[in-house]
């Protein structure tokens, strides 16, 4: 078994509330593994039992083949960076840091070598004699980081860890993040409700929602090829109807929004007249003030609101029926923006509309 | 430049008006009587008629007379005591109530406010009755065959004392350590797991430190009223429980010597700081000491 977290049908109920329903879950070694989804979906209580802070009321946990449900935390080869740091606000950078050499008995030079080593990884020099109340909140993220990261465990949990830290930060930490991981070569699981950031840094996303695992592909499949509307809607911006199936031809379907047909592409089991969403992706979607012949599907609709963002311009247009909708337009060349109220033509090709069962 | 120092002036003027109301009450109700009592403790008394002849005999007698020193070393003996044994006591108890019995610690916490509603007369009365040689233990001991005869030394002793004392203050330093340990985060304690600390070591290096200013405050409440305690020493106590605030009540009361009265609650409070600073440089020194002999490691 390469796989060096495997989680075998773990349940986890705190009273009426199930938290996790048989979870079944490998992780590789080396991955960058994201947990994926809205709050309360069970995330963070899966990290939660791998690090053996929560036990689960059935199931068992392996790592490295071992099954370690019933070792307590302290026995487990795991660390875990906090969400909210949970450092020790008694103890300096230093000695927070020291803390699991020191239980491991580690002689006096050699943690104050790894000390050395592990804050220059985090870029944190200088900052030893500092205590956890003088830090910023980047500052303090990195030192909690490092505290787990000295203690070279199998698996690094991370909860949340950049959730409290502000948005360019938090940019900025990501990155890091990923090359501390590049660097290492440790098996990171990672729990976020940030789905930018799951896409961002992963090599994998296990996307869960009400103690299920809805889908677990890599960033650009479970973007790309989404198994529900709801990792859909999750993940990513999208433009969505809803409709019936009215033709099935292979893998390509025809649905009735009611107001028009579109094509699309399903993966499997779609059948004559089943309630479906369409799910087409703003960047697929070619903008132009006259019909374009080029894709299959077809629309209208009238400008209602022009949202500026830079790099791209969104385009708020309410569709025959009443629908509005989001395009957007990348602004790759010096383009005039449309103005307010013009009727601007939506086409797409029949892969870029996903068909999804409602 | 007018508005600026206006604005100085006002900011300044903020905190004295924040502390105006409290520094003028210990003003007067704490700086000037003890300020009386220094006064008074440099006069003497004749003829139960208090003479304004400044000296220093009231001193003279406090530090030589074998009985004033010995009652006042042996008040914060017994108030030390009873703060060491009362945290140690109230410890598991607030630390079961924080992190283990969550369901009934509000009734846990109703309980001991409810002991504080009984009167203190009241308990130390209960007391007696159970430790005096016709009292309940006395009577247990007998009946299980411990004892042939009634126990008179259960009452009258430093040890009594100790044990009412703890009684009646417990409640104070439940308070304080059990707050202490609620604002310790259980995801610092899970941290501290999981960085490979055994439960005992997680306390040793993480709960017990950050749960020590809530210690420190009980133990110092405790400390300071134990030791200027005298209703109970006076009726528990007996002889060899006596302590240095029933003699100042009685100097103030029935010898109606006020000066030596004076003298002497200024003499216990010098002792009383002078061992304070003491533990506090001793600790400041071991602190220092044990941090040098990290960094002599390194």
């Amino acid at each position: 078994m390469g796989q060096i977290v495997f989680f075998q049908g773990i349940t986890k109920r705190f009273g009426e509330v199930v938290a996790l329903r048989e979870i079944n879950l490998g992780v590789e070694q080396g991955e960058f593994l994201s947990l994926l989804g809205p709050s309360g979906c069970g995330k963070t209580t899966l990290l939660r039992s791998c690090a053996g802070i929560e036990t689960p009321d059935a199931g068992r946990i392996y790592l490295e083949g071992k099954d370690v449900t019933d070792y307590p935390a302290y026995k487990r080869h795991v660390n875990m960076v906090f969400q909210r740091w949970a450092l020790f606000p008694h103890k300096t950078v230093a000695e927070n840091i020291a803390f699991g050499l020191m239980l491991k008995k580690v002689s006096q030079v050699e943690i104050n070598r790894q000390v050395r080593n592990t804050l220059e990884l985090v870029k944190m020099e200088g900052y030893e004699d500092r205590f956890p109340k003088q830090l910023s909140g980047g500052q303090a993220q990195r030192v909690a980081l490092a505290r787990a990261i000295i203690m070279q465990p199998k698996v690094l949990l991370l909860d949340e860890p950049l959730g409290s830290l502000d948005l360019k930060l938090r940019k900025e930490m990501q990155i890091e993040l990923i090359n501390i991981h590049k660097r290492l070569g440790t098996t990171f699981i990672y729990v976020t409700h940030d789905q930018e950031e799951a896409l961002t840094m992963s090599n994998r996303v296990v996307l869960m929602n009400q103690g299920t695992i809805i889908q677990d592909g890599t960033p650009s499949e479970v973007y790309q090829k989404p198994k529900s509307v709801f990792v859909a809607q999750f993940i990513g911006e999208g433009i969505f109807f809803k409709g019936k199936v009215t033709s099935i031809e292979g893998t390509r379907c025809q649905v009735d929004t009611g107001n028009c047909l579109l094509h699309g592409t399903a993966s499997s089991g779609m059948e004559l007249l089943k309630e479906v969403t369409v799910c087409i992706r703003p960047e697929r979607v070619r903008i132009n003030c006259v019909p374009d012949a080029r894709g299959e599907n077809q629309i209208e609709g009238q400008i209602v609101n022009t949202i500026f963002k830079g790099p791209a311009v969104h385009y708020q247009l309410q569709i025959t029926g009443g629908q509005i909708i989001t395009v957007q337009q990348n602004l790759e060349q010096d383009i005039p923006l449309y103005t307010s109220q013009s009727i601007l033509n939506l086409s797409w090709p029949a892969e870029s509309g996903i068909v999804l069962a409602n | 430049m007018a508005e600026t120092s206006q604005i100085k002036k006002r900011k300044w003027l903020g905190p004295i008006w924040n502390l105006g109301p409290l520094s003028t009450f210990m003003f007067i109700f704490f700086i000037i009587p003890v300020g009386i009592f220094v006064i008074y403790s440099f006069w003497s008394v004749r003829n139960y008629d208090i003479v304004r002849n400044w000296n220093v005999d009231n001193y003279i007698k406090v530090f030589t007379s074998p009985v004033y020193l010995k009652l006042i070393f042996r008040s914060i003996g017994i108030g030390f005591g009873t703060a060491v044994l009362a945290v140690i006591f109230v410890y598991p108890l607030a630390y079961t109530m924080a992190f283990k019995f969550i369901k009934y610690r509000d009734l846990i916490l109703f309980i001991l406010t409810i002991s504080l509603f009984s009167n203190y007369l009241v308990r130390i009365y209960a007391w007696r009755s159970i430790l005096s040689a016709s009292g309940l233990v006395s009577w247990i001991m007998m009946s299980l065959g411990l004892a042939s005869e009634p126990q008179f030394y259960l009452l009258y002793s430093s040890w009594a004392v100790i044990l009412v004392l703890m009684n009646v203050y417990i409640p104070y330093a439940t308070l304080p350590i059990y707050s202490a340990l609620l604002n310790v985060e259980k995801d610092i304690i899970d941290a501290a797991g999981d960085l490979g600390a055994r439960p005992l070591r997680v306390f040793r290096e993480i709960t017990l430190p950050l749960s020590m200013p809530g210690v420190t405050v009980a133990f110092l409440f405790i400390f300071l009223l134990a030791t200027g305690d005298f209703v109970t020493p006076e009726l528990v106590g007996g002889k060899n429980g006596m302590m240095i605030g029933s003699s100042i009540a009685t100097q103030f009361g029935l010898v109606m010597n006020w000066p030596l009265g004076s003298a002497l609650v200024v003499s216990t409070v010098l002792v009383f700081v002078a061992l304070i600073a003491m533990l506090v440089v001793a600790g400041r020194i071991f602190k220092s000491l044990k941090k040098s002999g990290r960094m002599g490691t390194s």
